[in-house]
């Protein structure tokens, strides 16, 4: 008896709450019509142009008492997301592996939020790499801003063992329809952009009559070209579409493939500074190289590092063996046999990088380099050094007949 | 395997070969590195081959993973041509360098400086700080 008096309050407030609301919409359908032009906010920007980055104030006006988003994005360049789900249904416990991907993300998408929403991204924020992108556009109220992204072409693969074996993405699924699009394309939103910070910004100052300003930092490394900003109150009510452009000048080049600018010299040097060390060490540089470029460019994906790093160890490796040859010193039959066995594997590889996220990349990275690091290690133990030493001498000993026996030709 | 070498005859068990140099090819190309400092631990230690025949011949063996893995990232568009033109002038240009200052320093000192640089490395990549 106790606990339905106890409900009893609560049912009534539930139902006052419920025809409160439905009153309300009723009132927002009539006055709709009426003040079309008028309900729609209006923005302008400060400036048409920034350089590499920059900030841009908006100021505008939209209906009083309603929350604004401000949608920004670039238009002119799209890049790559992609997403392997292997998650388990939460219905049938089944795990789909479909691997989703398109060309057509916007390289800059970003929704900036009124100020007293930060609350709302900190909270997500404490996830850590766990956070959604669906939820969180949901929990502030973001839903009617997210347009650009929802549209974009998805291609769908089914994956399996099999195909991954032969390094294929699996057959072509057939395409979603549009409300299935929108919430995958969330979800490669968050698999593009990573963090938080980068897709969502709490930016905007709204006075209560509804005028407010937002000062959009954008970072630098961002693609250049043409970007896009409106300004949203809800799915009917969008201001006009503004422009303006990011500008960059070389050094600092737009990566399209990559999807960010950056400025040339930080590579040269580094890649510089790595191959000397590489070569000292005796080990390529790739091992130092790609956990380096993540660490110090967090925009570059880790696809685009593996497999722009890998032509480059190429060319040293071509350049040793044909050393070695010249000398005779390279066991062909060897070499092949084993190689015919890496080909398949090199085969593979690359599609699983495309397969895995961030985290799982530098996860694994992370214990290889332990390994490797390990290895070294023992290699510098005196047991090692005495046997080596002489190894070394033998290997000496043959180099030297070798090009002896070169130079006699 | 029989494999002849400068005179001399080896035997080389084909099968831990491949398999060893099969798994070092899947982690290199995904993660895009040589694979050289696992290759040669691989084919002296477990394949028991001396220094001398292994230098070269390893290389040979990369090679062939790397030169498909290249073209395989190519095809998933994971290969962006200006970085690449940024970071292979510098690799060439260290390959030259690196021999003059080789003889100035100590392999021994490089290697531990790589030991604890590595696993700095690797402790980043893992979110330890």
């Amino acid at each position: 008896m106790k606990k339905r008096t106890w409900i009893l309050p609560w049912v009534m407030a539930a139902a006052a709450l419920l025809f409160g609301s439905n009153t309300m919409a009723a009132d927002e359908t009539k006055a709709a019509p009426a003040g079309d032009a008028s309900a729609a906010p209006t923005i302008t920007i400060d400036k048409s142009e920034i350089s590499n980055g920059g900030v841009i104030k908006v100021t505008g006006k939209a209906p009083a008492g309603k929350p604004v988003y401000l949608e920004v994005w670039a238009e002119g360049h799209d890049v790559r997301a992609s997403r392997f789900d292997a998650e388990p249904d939460k219905d049938t416990g089944k795990r789909p592996y479909i691997f989703y991907i398109t060309g057509e993300m916007p390289a800059y998408y970003k929704i900036f939020v009124p100020k007293d929403l930060k609350k709302v991204i900190d909270e997500e924020k404490k996830l850590g790499n766990k956070w959604s992108y669906s939820k969180l556009l949901k929990d502030l109220g973001a839903d009617a801003a997210y347009s650009v992204p929802a549209k974009i072409k998805i291609d769908r693969h089914q994956s399996s063992l099999m195909a991954s074996i032969i390094g294929s993405r699996g057959p072509l699924l057939e395409a979603m329809d549009e409300k299935q699009n929108r919430g995958r394309s969330m979800q490669l939103v968050k698999a593009r952009f990573r963090s938080i910070g980068n897709v969502f910004a709490p930016e905007i100052d709204l006075k209560p009559d509804g005028s407010f300003t937002a000062e959009l930092t954008l970072r630098k490394g961002i693609a250049p070209g043409e970007y896009k900003i409106a300004a949203v109150v809800d799915k009917q009510t969008r201001s006009e579409v503004k422009t303006f452009e990011n500008k960059i000048s070389f050094p600092t080049v737009y990566l399209a493939n990559a999807g960010t600018s950056l400025n040339l010299i930080w590579p040269f040097l580094l890649t510089l500074a790595v191959a000397i060390f590489g070569v000292l060490m005796g080990a390529g540089g790739g091992f130092i190289m790609n956990p380096l470029l993540l660490a110090l460019f967090p925009a570059l994906p880790h696809t685009v590092v593996a497999g722009t790093v890998t032509p480059t160890v190429l060319f040293s490796q071509g350049s040793g063996i044909f050393n070695y040859s010249k000398i005779n010193f390279i066991s062909w039959k060897l070499g092949c046999g084993i190689g015919a066995a890496m080909l398949l594997g090199g085969f593979i590889g690359p599609k699983l990088t495309e397969m895995i996220t961030l985290a799982q990349f530098k996860f694994a990275f992370g214990w290889i380099l332990l390994i490797l690091a390990a290895l070294m290690a023992w290699q510098t133990t005196p047991g090692y050094l005495a046997s080596n030493k002489k190894e070394q001498a033998i290997l000496k000993e043959f180099k030297k007949r070798a090009e002896e026996a070169a130079k006699k030709k | 395997m029989k494999v002849e070498f400068w005179g001399q005859e080896f035997k080389v068990n084909m099968v831990v070969g491949c398999i060893g140099g099969f798994l070092i090819a899947v982690l290199s190309s995904m993660f895009g590195f040589g694979g050289g400092p696992f290759m040669v631990p691989l084919m002296t230690v477990a394949l028991r081959l001396p220094m001398y025949i292994v230098v070269g011949s390893s290389l040979l063996a990369i090679f062939f993973n790397t030169s498909v893995s290249t073209i395989r990232h190519y095809q998933f568009g994971n290969f962006d041509l200006i970085f690449f033109l940024a970071m292979f002038p510098a690799a060439i240009l260290g390959g030259y360098i690196a021999p003059q200052i080789a003889k100035r320093v100590s392999p021994l000192v490089v290697k531990r400086v790589a030991v604890v640089g590595l696993t700095l490395l690797a402790l980043n990549l893992l979110g330890v700080y």
